[in-house]
């Protein structure tokens, strides 16, 4: 097992601790050991979505049926849900739980990442979306206790996967 | 036929079945119909999403039956929410597409086409349950055969309906805010499945 499907192997195994079922997701390169461990891992129902705000409505209809969830998306996927989040799970108070990517951070090879680089974390300060960045393999933990607030709050929280954890640090610099 | 007497129609063949009702007059005209206060999630606020909500419900609970309704304006947003219906094929969820040709809950405002083939747009999506309605007298006699019985698959339900009249835009919405609803609704689920969705039972 490489370094980085040790990492999703521990991210899934944090988000099954938490007692999630479903996993509702739209890939992001970042992502993809991740999504592949959920999507073979039996004590998940793995749901590929056509776009992000389909992931927001399965996960907030589960809730209603007492299924744990989380939505795993890109950046760029989470700037197309501002509209559901602020009207499925703030209207109502549905908890949601997301798993992100801190996209157009340091260590992002892509230019088009820019935008998510500059807007991502001011757009979820703008509608009061909690966060958490996860940028270690120690940090993993808090996974289970954002998705505690998200329940007890009756409200989203996201934690935002950095690349250095999701694929490992570049020659460029950081970690290896 | 008018869009009140076809959920009218359908409230007189509803069993025990949860609805989820969309973006556009399907809450107002459900809850003129039935008055429903627990067993119906007046889902008002979820352009093109009710179905996928519903679905995330039937999943979690595969004892229960879903209605959910979706407007067709809502549909025209999100007409690949269908491959994911099609890829989970969840037998206690029927999509009742309710199709008035317009944006209902914006005055009637005319959507980009008015000549869409929902159930023709449903098969080439992959769906083999496909119904259509555009009769009183035909839904009537034919719904309740759709929904009823062992049903090996996701159900989709085409209803041809006129929009909303002027006074029929007037219609009471219903009168909960969103907090309430969800307790409302939830606790019903508790209820009926003997599940634990807000971690404490009253």
């Amino acid at each position: 097992m490489n370094a980085s499907s040790d990492i999703a192997k521990r991210i899934v195994d944090e988000l099954a601790s938490c007692g999630v079922k479903l996993v509702a997701s739209l890939p992001d390169n970042w992502l993809m050991n991740v999504i592949a461990t959920v999507d073979r891992d039996p004590r998940f129902v793995h749901v590929a979505v056509n776009r992000e705000e389909s992931a927001i409505g399965l996960c907030s209809g589960a809730y209603l049926g007492a299924m744990g969830s989380a939505a795993l998306m890109g950046a760029s996927g989470f700037m197309t849900v501002i509209y559901a989040i602020t009207k499925i799970n703030y209207s109502y108070e549905i908890p949601l739980f997301l798993m992100l990517t801190l996209r157009g951070a340091l260590g992002d090879h892509h230019k088009h990442h820019a935008s998510n680089g500059l807007y991502l974390r001011p757009v979820l300060d703008a509608i009061d979306l909690p966060y958490q960045v996860i940028d270690e393999p120690g940090d993993i933990g808090q996974i289970s206790r954002g998705y505690r607030h998200s329940r007890t709050f009756c409200r989203p929280f996201a934690v935002l996967f950095t690349r250095d954890l999701l694929r490992g640090a570049d020659a460029h610099g950081g970690r290896a | 036929m008018k869009y009140l007497d076809a959920f009218k129609v359908l409230a007189k063949h509803r069993r025990d079945e949860i609805v989820v009702t969309s973006a556009g007059n399907s809450g107002q005209a459900w809850w003129a119909a039935t008055r429903d206060s627990e067993a119906t999630f007046y889902l008002d606020a979820s352009m093109s999403l009710a179905t996928m909500w519903a679905s995330g419900l039937a999943l979690a609970r595969p004892e229960l039956r879903i209605w959910a309704f979706m407007g067709d304006g809502a549909f025209c947003m999100n007409p690949g929410m269908l491959m994911v219906e099609r890829a989970m094929n969840l037998p206690n969820l029927t999509h009742i597409l309710v199709s008035n040709r317009v944006y209902g809950a914006t005055s009637n405002a005319a959507l980009p086409r008015s000549d869409n083939d929902y159930a023709a747009i449903a098969r080439a999506m992959g769906l083999e349950r496909v119904f259509a309605f555009a009769e009183l007298d035909a839904l009537d006699r034919g719904f309740p055969g759709v929904t009823a019985g062992n049903i090996s698959g996701h159900t989709f339900v085409v209803l041809e309906v006129e929009p909303f009249s002027a006074a029929e835009q007037k219609l009471e919405q219903p009168p909960f805010d969103g907090p309430e609803l969800k307790y409302r609704f939830g606790r019903h689920i508790e209820a009926r499945t003997n599940c634990d969705i807000f971690g404490y039972r009253v």
